[in-house]
């Protein structure tokens, strides 16, 4: 993909540690959720998108994203969250999930940031939140939810 | 590593199957000639050398086998000659030749399918040693014979098969490539670099310097060179090797040259020059198989498809570009001449690249003489295939999916059409042999395949009866007119034949045909008189990439309908409307009375007109299926380029919801395609 708005300048730095990988963490309902950027292929806002009948509600639809039709995902919908009317922090991520291009939609981005997934850990079971695997509470106190790609795609 | 076998492996499937495919055409036509042409069996000895050695190259030892004794048994017929095999013999050859390309191309399928190729072929290998060893013990009964008479005549105008008068223990039989040309030359050449290498020969026909007419016989016995030792025999092919125009050569050893009449040990070798290694001679294989082959490339279709979709984007891009709102109402003269040359342009480029995706009916059609040929003999009837218009293009993706369509319809003619009894065909004033006529012809945006037979033709009585039996009448029996009951054919479970013969009614009958058809967007049609023969139609549009197409709005949502589809469009009144005993609306145009379907009510749209007297009605109508669409606006007509959804979104069954894919409208937002066939599914499943 050209013209990918998060680039590994550093990619030498985080090589420190073994455990260590990228993240862009973004808001979705008051909670700040990481995905791997290994997955995100681009963040894209102000997108036209083309509602499509006879689908489940958190498919938002379809969008053309230089000729590529790709699906849109409302993650607060798919988390069964309250459906927020779209801003201007909206943001639509594109994520690579197994060679399938989707995208969704979150409250904002906040920043790419390296995490040492070694001090994550699982989430206790009465909290459990749809489509993650992990929590991880940084140095500065905020916790992150990681992100499942694999579970984004599941039905 | 894994890239590389992968696109060797590419390489192989696809040289291996049209090498298969050359080899059926030709058995075809010499099954047809009964007879073999020198030419034929070259090929067919080239292509098995060609497959043995790619397929021993990627380890797949049964399919090397099986071309290695094929191979063998052509070299025999090569050296001999068909001429001596009885007729039983060649209908054998004949049988065994179609066994065998059968075979090899279900290894090939099995090796394209990552299935494990079966190891058992001996009991095949030995069905072609067998054959190979009757041939055998015939020939050196006569052989037996022949020695004398060589002996009497002493000539190089000997067979073949038999070592020249050649006084040294080590020969090297060289053949060069056929049609090559001015071998007596290409032989001295040969002779002039082997004694610059200080090598010491003797070589026959001895004068190819001053006598042209060697060049003959050189071409059909090769050209023989004796050494002294099988030192300067092995330095001598190594030279061969580097030498250009050389088919093949054998090193033949003879412990003692008075003993001649004794069955020389051969050592056959066929030089690396030719076959699976070096392109060049893989390249001449074609030409030299007397097809109109012209200088073709094969480009991977993913790339294609690619170029397609860059080209469709730049056919949208561009009147994003000229109709930019920005650019309203301003006057650019300039501008306005480059923008219609751009047009031309891309209108140009868009030809062409439409052009590359198009290939000929004639690889389908083709095959269908095999089939044909098969059937025929199984069937015992005589029947002949008449193919017109082989040479009609249609996009690559609709030529795959036409095979079995067509397969399935040329064996109904051949099982059900053609008359059992030859007696049948002469009563009825019909020549003996049946025909089967396969042809194909452009109309306009569509290709029309026809398939035609002069049998007994279908009898409706039959049907109908057929029909009712299997329960899928509608109506009353006698409502039925003479096109309602042909088409009862194609309905799904109609073809429930309890007999199943090898190749037609297994149960799947036309409904399998008319779902693969439509699918690909055209009908089948059938007509029949009984008694002169049945035809079958198929209605395909050229391309599925680029469609003419109505678009229409539902709110702010913007769809596209094929045009294909529409019959009509107009403004009704709520006088006009009807409803049925279920409260589903009806409207009556030309006498009929069509269903309506609300596409916002279908799609659980929030926006869209529900009075039916603000919006407008559509007429569509696919192959069966007739009825009205409730739409707000038609919007104007476009040609679009379809583009699928995302596959992601298959999981919500999407298909089957009316919806056939999206394009990308002018300004750069989505229009949906609606496929009518299944909207008005969808619509009845939902009522």
């Amino acid at each position: 993909m050209p013209d990918s708005m998060i680039h590994d300048e550093t990619t030498e730095d985080i090589l420190g540690s073994e455990t260590t990988e990228r993240f862009l963490t973004f808001m979705s309902d008051g909670l700040i959720f990481g995905v791997s950027t290994e997955n995100v292929i681009e963040i894209i806002t102000n997108y036209m998108i083309r509602p499509l009948p006879m689908v489940p509600d958190y498919i938002r639809g379809i969008i053309n994203l230089r000729g590529q039709v790709l699906p849109v995902m409302d993650i607060r919908l798919r988390m069964n969250k309250p459906f927020r009317e779209y801003t201007s922090t909206t943001c639509i991520i594109i994520l690579e999930i197994n060679s399938t291009l989707i995208g969704i939609v979150v409250d904002s981005v906040l920043q790419v940031q390296d995490i040492d997934i070694a001090g994550a850990s699982p989430i206790p079971i009465e909290n459990r939140q749809e489509l993650t695997n992990a929590m991880i509470s940084l140095d500065d106190g905020t916790v992150v939810l990681l992100l499942d790609c694999d579970a984004v795609l599941r039905i | 590593m894994d890239n590389m076998t992968d696109s060797l492996l590419e390489t192989y499937l696809f040289e291996t199957n049209s090498l298969l495919e050359q080899l059926d055409e030709l058995l075809i036509n010499a099954e047809k000639a009964g007879e073999f042409t020198s030419d034929d069996v070259n090929e067919i000895f080239r292509s098995m050398h060609t497959i043995k050695g790619s397929s021993a190259m990627l380890e797949f030892q049964p399919l090397m086998e099986v071309a290695h004794h094929i191979e063998d048994l052509f070299f025999f017929i090569r050296e001999n000659g068909t001429s001596s095999l009885t007729e039983e013999q060649k209908s054998e050859l004949f049988n065994l030749m179609f066994k065998s390309t059968d075979r090899l191309r279900a290894d090939v399928e099995k090796v394209e399918n990552n299935e494990p190729l079966s190891m058992n072929i001996d009991s095949f290998v030995n069905e072609i040693n067998s054959f190979l060893n009757e041939l055998r013990a015939k020939d050196s009964d006569d052989a037996a014979a022949a020695p004398s008479e060589t002996a009497q005549t002493g000539s190089i105008a000997e067979p073949p098969q038999n070592l020249p008068d050649m006084d040294a223990p080590f020969i090297v039989h060289v053949f060069f490539e056929e049609d090559c040309g001015m071998e007596n030359l290409r032989s001295f050449m040969l002779i002039t670099a082997l004694k610059d290498a200080g090598l010491e020969f003797s070589f026959i026909p001895e004068d190819v310097e001053t006598n042209s007419d060697t060049s003959e016989i050189i071409a059909e016995q090769g050209f023989y060179l004796a050494f002294k030792s099988d030192k300067e025999a092995e330095s001598a092919v190594k030279i061969l090797n580097t030498t250009s125009n050389i088919r093949s050569y054998e090193v033949i050893e003879r412990p003692c040259s008075s003993q001649k009449e004794e069955a020389p040990v051969k050592e056959q070798k066929v030089s690396s020059d030719e076959g699976t290694a070096a392109p060049a001679p893989a390249a001449k294989q074609p030409t030299a198989a007397g097809h109109a082959k012209q200088s073709l490339i094969s480009v991977n279709l993913s790339k294609l498809d690619q170029l397609m979709a860059i080209v469709g984007e730049i056919v949208i891009t561009e009147s994003m570009v000229t109709a930019s709102p920005e650019l309203q109402n301003v006057k650019l003269d300039s501008f306005l001449k480059s923008a219609r040359q751009l047009r031309k342009l891309t209108d140009d480029l868009q030809d062409i690249a439409m052009s590359l995706r198009m290939v000929s009916v004639s690889g389908v059609f083709q095959k269908m003489n095999r089939i044909v040929r098969d059937m025929k003999k199984t069937l015992n009837k005589d029947v002949r295939l008449t193919i017109v218009g082989e040479d009609t293009e249609v996009d690559k993706t609709i030529v795959d999916s036409i095979g079995d369509p067509i397969m399935h319809i040329v064996r109904n003619a051949m099982d059900h059409g053609i008359e059992e009894d030859v007696q049948d065909r002469i009563a009825a004033g019909k020549p003996p042999q049946g025909e089967i006529k396969l042809s194909a012809r452009h109309t306009g945006s569509e290709v029309i395949i026809t398939v035609e037979d002069d049998g007994q033709g279908m009898d409706t009585d039959a049907i109908l009866a057929k029909a009712a039996r299997n329960g899928i009448l509608v109506k009353p029996e006698e409502e039925y007119s003479r096109k309602e009951i042909l088409s009862l054919l194609m309905l799904p479970g109609f073809s429930t034949n309890q007999e199943v013969t090898e190749y037609s009614g297994r149960g799947v009958g036309l409904d399998v045909v008319k779902k693969n058809v439509e699918a690909i967007g055209g009908t089948v049609t059938i007509t029949s008189e009984k008694g002169q023969g049945s035809c079958t139609t198929l209605k395909i549009p050229l391309t599925l990439a680029i469609v003419d197409g109505m678009e229409i709005s539902i709110g702010k949502n913007v769809f596209t309908i094929p045009i294909a589809n529409i019959r009509q469009s107009f403004k009704a009144e709520q006088k006009d409307i009807i409803l049925d005993a279920a409260g589903h609306e009806m409207i009556k145009c030309m006498d009929e009375f069509f269903p309506i379907v609300r596409i916002h009510n279908l799609f659980n749209m929030t926006e869209g007109y529900s009075d039916i007297e603000d919006g407008i009605l559509i007429w569509v109508e696919a192959s069966d299926k007739s009825y009205c669409m409730f739409v707000d606006q038609l919007l104007g007509e476009q040609q679009v380029v379809v583009k699928p959804l995302p596959s992601y979104l298959n999981n919500f069954n999407i298909k089957h919801s009316g919806i056939s894919g999206c394009t990308i409208l002018g300004d750069g937002n989505i229009s949906i395609i609606l496929d009518v066939a299944s909207v008005y599914t969808a619509a009845q499943e939902m009522f």
